[in-house]
């Protein structure tokens, strides 16, 4: 072997190795892990079907990972528990069905790991994503105007149509209703929630 | 048999050139296809920074469109700088430089050139679809799978001409910079095979993905950027200033501990998170063992030109290269430190981390890149650049608008995070401290893409209007002032 | 499954050992020898050592053109 094929199986050696261990190994440690059942035969965590999983599509179709994380640090490392952001860290467990996962990696704004537990309501929801500063002043989160639809009133308000806090209120000839992509984006918003109990971090 | 005086591959014997310019002109062509497209993307890809930097302190800036929403306008960045500018670029470079330090005519001009052509259909088409509302969320591969499909035949054009020019190589010995490059050529193929399959193919599972995720983003950084822009100080210092490289057998080392460490830092970008420790921790350890490599580097550069600072004023390609090697020795230790849990704990999730970011991608990997070009650029086309007042201009607004950049998030971010880490301070106060840092923030970026701006100008002159109003000193040849000049 | 876990531990360990032996051969059959012409292989008569090969364009206007502070030297 002279230094040029040493050359070359050096580079090739190095890169493999690599993925080796940190893709190979990973998978045969993480890959079989399978969710949790509960005694009432229920699963966490379940796969998202419906609503909920095209409101992921419109999360990830939205960019909504480059300002929002959803990882819970553990206890001792920063205050992501004492912020109110979980009760436990989130475990690799909680993950085996995303596709890809989302973990992101900036806190423009607040972590979502589970904020489906911490914001259930709906109507705050929908509101934050028509005009964010309503909900949140301040936020530098952009408008999702373009979720929903501008109607004008015929006959009567659709039960769907958002409420407004008075001074936001545009007025009563104006109905913002929400598209079909904004409820499955906060039914997906809704879903998330990782407090259920894992054999990983023990009560 | 002395190998180094023979004529390189490729061209007639006897030869009216030297071999060098037959050599540089062979790769003129697809060198400046590549060339001319990667700073069209710097121009678009600035274009679309601003846009996201501007939205984060005025979210209401064009608020109303869904494909300029932050979420699609800010990976939309980042695939055009990553795909479009910084490795068209890179390939421009790695391509002259393997010709030259081969003594090889560049093989395969037309399949190169179609390869450019295709590299440009497929950065816009997937840029298209992230701005369409099709990305993928998955940092630095936010293209639709089918585009990947496209720059893997790309890759095995670029992989099979930069091998075959090896191969043929007419030189006894193998210069450091080719061994940089024979590195990126291979590694970035296998990266980015692996990171579709493993990610987007569905072969990982869960968080075995965003593991997957990070040692491919990651190494293309380590792998494909980092190698080429240090084949091309360690080639264009010694060049310019007329010295040897200080330590060869530290450029060795450099090479071999780069390549053996700088591949398991991935995972430092999800250090807290939902991955088992150990894995968690090969990251760190990583990158904490780039300290190696990054120092050897530094040694070599900074003894390679001390004594000769002054030669920054006289050359317009020393500046950039200077201060994107010195860039690379502060972006290194920051990450290597950025790698411990300590620091980490704050950093993670702040504008900290974009701030160290651009420090790498831009500060080292594209200045060095704008110095290359200007070095190559007079050598493809036989013509000097235009203007020194141009050039001087892009090295300042570019310069100053990185410092300035670089302070302004690396100080506001690192309060972010010990906000962030404070329970009682809410967390919007946490985004509102960063509003001023995020405007200047902004102005940097106006500064830096003028900056580009008049990069182009420059390239547009040299490249298509064949313009040279020099009739001084040339930048072949300095010598020629004394002798009078040769306009 | 153990399988696996032999099988990738194991090519990882031979792929080191072959790497590290390789390596081992290179140093002692010279090929890592004369590093100083390995530096200095990038330079010839054309563009010898101690020459600059880069500088800034003169100014558009006719003036006298400054000569660069480096004449050739012993580098």
């Amino acid at each position: 072997m002279n230094r040029v094929t040493l050359l070359y199986v050096g580079i090739l050696f190095t890169v493999v190795l690599s993925f080796a261990g940190l893709t190979i190994v990973p998978q045969q440690q993480l890959g079989s892990l399978e969710p949790i059942v509960n005694d009432d035969g229920t699963e966490y965590p379940i796969e998202p079907t419906g609503l909920v999983a095209h409101g992921r599509t419109v999360y990830i179709s939205l960019g909504c990972m480059y300002c929002h994380s959803q990882q819970v640090r553990p206890p001792g490392f920063g205050a992501d528990i004492e912020r109110g952001w979980g009760n436990r860290r989130t475990v690799a467990r909680d993950h085996i069905y995303d596709r890809p996962p989302l973990l992101g990696t900036m806190r423009t704004g607040p972590d979502l790991a589970n904020i489906g537990l911490r914001q259930p309501s709906s109507d705050w929801h929908l509101l934050h994503l028509y005009n964010p500063e309503i909900t949140s002043p301040g936020s530098i989160m952009p408008p999702f105007s373009f979720l929903f639809d501008e109607l004008t009133l015929e006959i009567e308000r659709p039960y769907d149509a958002l409420s407004f806090p008075p001074e936001w209120d545009p007025g009563e000839d104006v109905i913002i209703v929400p598209t079909f992509d904004a409820r499955a984006l906060v039914a997906y918003l809704k879903s998330l929630n990782a407090s259920h109990t894992v054999p990983e971090v023990p009560q | 048999m002395d190998k180094d005086t023979d004529t390189p591959y490729g061209m007639p014997e006897p030869s009216t050139v030297t071999w060098r310019e037959g050599v540089d002109r062979s790769t003129a062509v697809v060198v400046m296809a590549f060339v001319a497209s990667s700073v069209a993307w710097l121009l678009v890809g600035s274009g679309f920074a601003l846009v996201a930097s501007i939205k984060l302190h005025t979210p209401g800036f064009l608020g109303d469109w869904a494909w300029l929403t932050f979420g699609r306008i800010r990976p939309a960045h980042l695939n055009t700088v990553i795909y479009g500018w910084g490795s068209m670029a890179g390939i421009g470079v790695l391509l002259w430089l393997t010709a030259r330090l081969c003594r090889v005519t560049l093989p395969f001009r037309l399949p190169l050139l179609v390869a450019c052509v295709l590299w440009n259909v497929a950065v816009a088409g997937g840029t298209w679809s992230i701005l369409a509302g099709h990305g993928t969320s998955v940092e630095w591969l936010e293209f639709p799978y089918h585009w990947s499909f496209v720059f893997a035949g790309l890759f095995a054009i670029l992989m099979f001409s930069a091998l075959t020019m090896f191969t043929r190589r007419r030189v006894s010995h193998i210069y450091v910079s080719q061994w940089y490059l024979l590195g990126s050529v291979l590694w970035f193929p296998f990266l980015y095979a692996q990171g579709n399959a493993l990610i987007h193919g569905n072969l990982a599972t869960g968080v075995v993905q965003a593991s997957a995720n990070w040692w491919f983003a990651h190494n293309v950084l380590g792998l494909w950027f980092t190698p080429i822009g240090l084949a091309a100080v360690y080639y264009l210092l010694p060049k310019i200033l007329g010295r040897p490289i200080h330590s060869y057998y530290l450029s060795i080392l450099g090479f071999w501990t780069l390549a053996l460490f700088y591949n398991w830092a991935g995972t430092h970008h999800l250090i807290g998170g939902p991955i088992p420790a150990w894995l968690v921790t090969v990251g760190t350890v990583g990158s904490v063992m780039m300290f190696i490599p990054v120092t050897t580097v530094a040694i070599n550069h900074h003894m390679t030109t001390k004594g000769h600072f002054d030669k920054l004023r006289i050359s317009p390609t020393l500046r950039f290269i200077v201060f994107g090697a010195m860039s690379y020795t502060v972006v290194s230790f920051q990450g290597s430190l950025q790698a411990l849990r300590t620091v980490n704990e704050v950093s993670h999730f702040t504008h900290y981390t974009v701030a160290h970011a651009h420090l790498g991608v831009y500060s080292f990997f594209s200045m060095v890149m704008f110095g290359s070009i200007y070095y190559i650029g007079p050598r493809l086309t036989g013509r000097e650049w235009p203007s020194a007042a141009l050039i001087k201009g892009h090295f300042w607004l570019t310069a100053v608008g990185m410092a300035m950049y670089w302070v302004g998030l690396t100080w506001g971010g690192w309060f972010q995070g010990l906000a962030m880490n404070n329970p009682d301070i809410p967390f919007m106060d946490t985004v509102l401290m960063m509003i001023p840092y995020l405007w200047s923030r902004t102005l940097a970026g106006v500064l830096m893409t003028i900056g580009h701006v008049v990069f182009a100008v420059s390239l547009w002159r040299i490249f298509w209007l064949r313009a040279s109003d020099v009739k001084g000193p040339t930048l072949f040849d300095p010598s020629a002032a004394v002798t009078g000049g040769e306009g | 499954m153990a399988l696996i876990y032999i099988f990738i531990f194991g090519s990882v360990v031979v792929f080191g050992l072959t790497a590290v032996a390789g390596l081992v051969w290179a140093v002692r059959t010279g090929q890592l020898r004369d590093f100083s012409a390995g530096a200095t292989s990038i330079f010839d008569d054309d563009e010898p050592v101690g020459v600059m090969t880069d500088a800034f364009p003169a100014v558009d206007e006719a003036a006298a053109p400054t000569p660069p502070e480096e004449g050739p030297d012993s580098g």
